[in-house]
């Protein structure tokens, strides 16, 4: 099975709908399996018309400290912690722990072993469904407050690759940015296609996600998206890509048509066939 | 001196668009520091046009294990939740320095005190200035994991200024996940950028969850919102409570003068301010 994943580093650029018609292509010629990876804010299922997940099961990547009364020994724990979760409670005379800050690494635990205790929390909800274009998606969303999405996304794939065993590609959609969660979904894939859009953001952010890509050494692409609202910029993109050797899979018009395809749910080679060709195109780059 | 965080769940709503209309807006009357705190892609220098310079390398502990003293028992392997260390058996530990947070248990759990404390670094702070309108950013080394680590570094720098100034505004990662938790338990009143779509709607619901649960007030924002009916909103912000501050229809010009690095000026911004005052 090859993984194609889909990212961008700025968000709202399009990656969604851009993974949501790719992965129907595709699936019209190949077995493929989709994964939502953005577990901040899943939409892919949605843009696919899924209402609700099946086989929905909490999950537990992560952990978090807890305080016991045998804490009260522990000041020095409030200085251990690297991501600043612990405060020390002057009225009580005991340490107190941000549930938002802890990041379940276990450093006070291991100095103060009777005074905290490390306790699993179910930080997210995975689920899957079959969508009516002939494959299934996995889809994780990441508890409100909760950390750990970078092992989130690695359960996600997981659970995609042993539903579609027999898959010829896994789709991926990631996060915006570039940091733990999108580093988990690019980490073992086989072709990244990057999304932009003509802005300096969306310029910016599309370097700074493939420095990312070539630090694991993956092949990638370029999608410019709405291409035609700063065309100037848009060369800028294309030089760009020129210069780093990098591919130009295709270019997507600002078209209201894709608004309304996202407005409805639908994916835009559904809403618009016309469009089936640009991305049939993209496809043929890849493969 | 109010601190306000600009955000959204869902990327490419507006945040930073709304984030420097809103800090250039309050700059004319007041000193205003403008914090760049998505640190995966900070782009507010870029919008604002504003040249920044680097101040200070955001550096991280690495521990340093000494081959001589270490009795390759793999305790440090065992306790690094984040996989960093690998060992095998009979060998010297391995440390992966990319998937390293710097927790430290590591050197807490080494039975002979074979690892010591040494640096990495793993992020950058920029500052940069446009008359009254001072901005920060936060930059990540690409191929570190933990974003948050230098939004905190950020938080650290600004503390002994952070009397200096009217406003201070921070323009959040897209997200619900650590960066943007980091940003939203240190300020006073959070601002969701949203859009009239399914997803804008489906991601506004969330990150208006996450801020009732850390217990700031919350606005919404509704940018684009003439591109569909914007009833999903409406009914959103209904079920928390929350109306909608301003609304700000989608132009052209905005987009022209987002590309070209001009900062927006929409009736939308003054009503911000407003419930600033």
């Amino acid at each position: 099975m090859k993984t194609i994943t889909v990212l961008s580093g700025k968000g709202g650029v399009g990656k969604s709908s851009l993974t949501a018609s790719l992965a129907i292509l595709l699936a019209k010629k190949y077995k493929i399996v989709a994964a939502d990876c953005d577990v901040d804010a899943p939409n892919l299922a949605l843009l696919l018309g899924i209402k609700e997940l099946k086989k929905k099961e909490e999950i537990s990547t992560n952990y978090k400290a807890v305080v016991n009364k045998e804490a009260r020994n522990c000041k020095n724990i409030v200085d251990v912690c690297a991501f600043s979760a612990i405060t020390w409670d002057k009225k009580n005379k005991i340490p107190k722990i941000n549930k938002f800050l802890c990041e379940g690494c276990g450093a006070c635990q291991l100095l103060c072993p009777k005074g905290i205790s490390l306790k699993k929390v179910k930080n997210a909800t995975i689920g899957e469904a079959k969508t009516k274009y002939k494959f299934s998606i996995v889809s994780g969303q990441l508890k409100i407050g909760e950390a750990g999405s970078g092992n989130v996304v690695e359960v996600v794939k997981t659970r995609a690759r042993k539903i579609a065993v027999d898959a010829d590609f896994m789709i991926v959609d990631s996060s915006a940015g570039i940091g733990c969660p999108v580093i988990a979904a690019v980490r073992d894939s086989d072709f990244v296609i990057g999304i932009t859009e003509p802005t300096p953001s969306g310029l910016s952010d599309l370097k700074r996600a493939f420095d990312v890509v070539n630090h694991f050494k993956i092949p990638h692409g370029i999608v410019i998206n709405k291409y035609d609202l700063n065309k100037k910029f848009t060369k800028q993109i294309e030089n760009f890509a020129k210069k780093n050797k990098i591919l130009i899979l295709g270019k997507l018009p600002y078209d209201k048509k894709f608004v309304e395809a996202m407005v409805n749910l639908v994916p835009v080679v559904e809403y618009n066939p016309e469009y089936e060709k640009l991305f049939s195109k993209i496809i043929e780059k890849i493969i | 001196m109010k601190k306000i965080a600009i955000t959204g769940g869902k990327g490419g709503t507006g945040k930073s668009t709304i984030a420097t209309a809103l800090a250039f807006e309050l700059a004319k009357k007041n000193k205003v520091l403008l914090i760049d705190a998505d640190v995966d892609c900070p782009n507010d220098d870029l919008i604002l046009g504003i040249k920044t310079k680097k101040v200070k390398d955001v550096e991280n502990m690495i521990p340093k294990i000494d081959p001589e003293k270490c009795i390759k028992c793999g305790r440090c392997s065992e306790v690094c939740r984040e996989h960093a260390i690998v060992f095998v058996k009979g060998k010297n530990p391995i440390l992966i320095s990319d998937q390293c947070t710097g927790c430290k248990a590591c050197k807490i759990a080494c039975p002979v005190g074979a690892i010591s404390e040494s640096k990495q670094k793993i992020g950058e702070i920029f500052i940069g200035k446009r008359n009254n309108l001072h901005l920060i950013s936060g930059k990540m080394k690409p191929g570190v994991e933990e974003s948050s680590l230098i939004v905190n570094a950020v938080k650290k720098y600004i503390k002994q200024k952070e009397k200096n100034y009217d406003y201070i505004i921070f323009d959040t990662a897209a997200g619900t996940h650590c960066p943007v938790i980091a940003v939203l338990l240190d300020v006073d009143l959070g601002i969701a950028v949203t859009e009239p779509t399914p997803l804008g709607n489906h991601d506004l619901d969330l990150i208006l969850k996450l801020m009732k649960s850390i217990g700031i007030k919350s606005h919404i924002v509704l940018n684009r919102s003439d591109i569909a009916d914007k009833a999903i909103i409406i009914k959103t912000a209904k079920k928390h409570k929350i109306k909608i501050l301003a609304e700000i229809p989608y132009s052209k010009q905005i987009e022209k003068d987002y590309s070209a690095g001009r900062p927006i000026g929409h009736p939308a911004i003054q009503k911000i301010i407003g419930i600033l005052k």
